[in-house]
């Protein structure tokens, strides 16, 4: 009776603690089991953190691969040579879209495994709570999330790709792509999302030259999207920057073209430039433009992974997942000039970096140095167009890799 | 300006014609039945999905797939009088609300267990085509289905005027107990009401197919306004729910138009708070006699 009432009060106060624990571990050993076979040479723990269940798991998912991808290819070519070539040992933890998983999920691999190095978390959200952990802990962790935030007050967190500050920036300056006198038009909707995103778009738009003719909130969950259209038609705009989710995208796009009205559309970020995008709005997404931290046609090395990814995989290797691929060579050219696993080494040998060839050099701008603050001081976005549902990058011009299509 | 007025009111119109297809099926089954159907939203979407299914396996066109979903659906609403309903009307509204309101819950989480939250979007020779007319244009996906929405709102009046079943209807709706003395078989009725109105929200599933996306959640998008139309235009009324679903769509229009895109729900809440305060029983008072 007692040991039944316990378990059912361990079960009642644990049950979503060991859910994770387990899911954690199970992943873990099927990431140790390969590697440990094989044998004599020391093991290079990385973390990954990524969410593979929950809201941001498609992603975290893709998010996942890559990183199997980009160790796999380290390992093949030799390893970490300085540490007599030794093997990358990936510890994958599924940090459930949730931060206070995150969190826990943090402290555990990093105090379950010597880990040498940490890359995630795909979400700013997640990744802010990672970071936190990753700092007090003294190990460094890398990741192509976007929020500012991260480069404020902290010495072991890095962030090779451009920040969300510079996303607005290159959205206003591309809409001299389609019109040397640029009349946007701002449509989101009224969420935290919508609104941040849009105020960071005003603010910056007078130093770009660009006039905003139409500044407009909507209800999120349009059931027409006509009357909107309407509105941007009769401010006579040239572009349009939606700040949408999916279902009113479509409705937007659509009702675009019904109007027959003669507008580009920029998108902007975040899921507008990832495969399932295209997977949802078809033939529509055509010509549409989007800004992105990384593409999978800006060198010929990202060219090379992304044909490995996409045989692999069957889409694209998207915006997070390239970028993640790049960071795991980052670390692995870290590891080399250290010479140890240890994290604090690690971490000195990631600040002193400077990189301009190799995997770990396949960013927009081509090169990794990191500045005191852990933002790379060559980083910027790319603009990219959907192209018969693939994404091109079209600016800036010396990043361009496909002629601007017209919609 | 004028071209932006009536453009607006266009819009208005043409989307006003689908809240009506949703609203008339939720009034049809409170008049007659006397309970609130809460899962009406729910049966668009799973109209919605019938056609996509059959647009995209078969090639069958979403208005072509008017002929699989509303019989489909009606069969559906007959079960669901027979085997739910029927069985919670004795016992008053908490009950009958718990039941369609759990059935919404339940029919949205199985699809999104099914099918996941992805949108799924129809593409027809007609979606993005449109009809110029000077200055205004008229999208041919939408004309088409406020056209359709129009002829089927204009059948069930006939039905209802002119048909024995249709009168029966209408007189269980006035008052069962006496329709019962008059020979009525009330269970009969109520199952063809529910029918009825849910091939209602099947024919509003297929009309929206080509211009608006599927997922789990779009019942509740149009379930809303469906709502507020049946009190503006009455409870229990269909010309009520008709007039007053295509006089929202045009207020929700001009509000967006000239008050601003995130208020276009004020105009029409405003008309709602208006209209209760100086009409309590909604515009059009009273079952069309």
């Amino acid at each position: 009776m007692e040991t039944s009432g316990n378990q059912a009060f361990a079960r009642w106060h644990g049950r979503r603690d060991f859910l994770t624990r387990a899911a954690g571990a199970v992943l873990a050993a099927g990431a140790l089991a390969a590697p440990r076979k094989s044998g004599a040479a020391e093991l290079v723990n990385i973390g990954a953190l990524y969410p593979v269940t929950g809201s941001f798991a498609q992603i975290g998912q893709g998010c996942v691969n890559a990183a199997r991808l980009a160790v796999q290819m380290v390992n093949d070519a030799g390893g970490i040579k300085a540490l007599g070539g030794a093997k990358l040992n990936l510890i994958i933890s599924d940090v459930q879209s949730d931060t206070t998983v995150t969190r826990t999920e943090t402290d555990r691999l990093i105090s379950g495994y010597k880990l040498s190095a940490i890359h995630g978390c795909f979400a700013s959200a997640l990744t802010l709570i990672a970071s936190e952990v990753a700092e007090r802990a003294k190990v460094p962790l890398l990741t192509g999330s976007s929020t500012d935030q991260l480069n404020k007050d902290r010495h072991y967190t890095f962030t090779p790709f451009a920040r969300a500050s510079q996303f607005a920036q290159a959205q206003l300056r591309m809409a001299r792509l389609v019109s040397d006198n640029p009349k946007v038009a701002v449509v989101f909707e009224n969420t935290a999302f919508g609104t941040a995103t849009s105020k960071g778009l005003r603010e910056q738009a007078p130093g770009e030259g660009v006039e905003i003719v139409l500044f407009e909130p909507y209800s999120a969950g349009l059931t027409d999207a006509s009357p909107l259209i309407n509105k941007v038609k009769a401010s006579g705009a040239n572009m349009l920057f939606p700040v949408s989710y999916l279902n009113d995208l479509i409705l937007i796009i659509r009702a675009i073209k019904q109007a027959d009205l003669q507008v580009a559309i920029n998108g902007g970020s975040g899921g507008f430039v990832i495969p399932d995008f295209y997977k949802n709005v078809g033939n529509l997404a055509d010509g549409l433009l989007g800004v992105a931290h990384w593409n999978h046609d800006i060198d010929a090395n990202a060219q090379k992974v992304n044909a490995v990814y996409k045989q692999q995989y069957g889409q694209f290797l998207f915006e997070y997942a390239g970028g993640l691929v790049a960071q795991t060579f980052m670390i692995a050219d870290a590891l080399e000039q250290a010479a140890s696993t240890d994290p604090q080494k690690v971490r000195d040998a990631i600040a002193s970096l400077d990189v301009s060839e190799g995997y770990a050099a396949m960013c927009p701008g081509g090169r990794v140095k990191f500045g005191p603050d852990g933002k790379n001081i060559y980083a910027h976005p790319v603009g990219v167009q959907w192209q018969h549902g693939d994404l091109a990058t079209v600016f800036p011009k010396e990043d361009a890799r496909a002629a601007l299509m017209k919609a | 300006m004028l071209a932006t007025v009536a453009q607006a009111v266009v819009n208005g119109l043409l989307i006003g014609g689908i809240y009506a297809l949703v609203s008339i099926g939720v009034t049809l089954i409170f008049g007659v039945v006397k309970v609130v159907n809460f899962a009406q939203g729910e049966f668009v979407m799973i109209g919605m999905y019938i056609s996509y299914f059959l647009a995209t396996r078969f090639g069958i066109d979403p208005l072509a797939s008017l002929v699989v979903t509303m019989p489909t659906l009606f069969v559906v609403g007959v079960l669901l009088q027979q085997f739910l309903i029927r069985r919670v009307l004795a016992l008053g509204d908490m009950p009958q609300i718990f039941l369609t309101f759990a059935l919404s819950l339940l029919l949205l989480n199985v699809m999104l267990l099914l099918f996941t939250a992805d949108y799924r979007t129809v593409q027809t020779p007609y979606t993005e085509t449109a009809i110029h007319l000077g200055a205004v244009y008229v999208p041919v996906a939408k004309l088409i289905a406020f056209v359709v929405a129009m002829l089927l709102s204009l059948a069930l009046w006939l039905f209802l005027r002119g048909t024995d079943l249709g009168k029966a209807m209408r007189a269980a709706a006035q008052n069962r107990d006496v329709a019962m003395l008059m020979g009525i078989n009330p269970d009969r009725v109520f199952c063809v009401a529910v029918g009825v109105a849910l091939a209602l929200a099947g024919a509003a599933g297929s009309l929206l197919m080509p211009f608006y996306p599927a997922y789990p959640m779009v019942g509740q998008v149009f379930v809303l306004m469906a709502f507020v139309a049946v009190v503006l235009g009455t409870l229990g009324n269909v010309t009520g729910a008709l007039i007053a679903s295509l006089m929202m769509g045009v207020a929700e229009s001009l509000g967006i138009q000239f008050v601003g895109a995130d208020s276009g729900l004020i105009v029409v809440f405003l008309m709602l708070l208006l209209t209760l305060a100086f009409r309590p029983s909604g515009l059009f008072g009273g079952w069309t006699r």
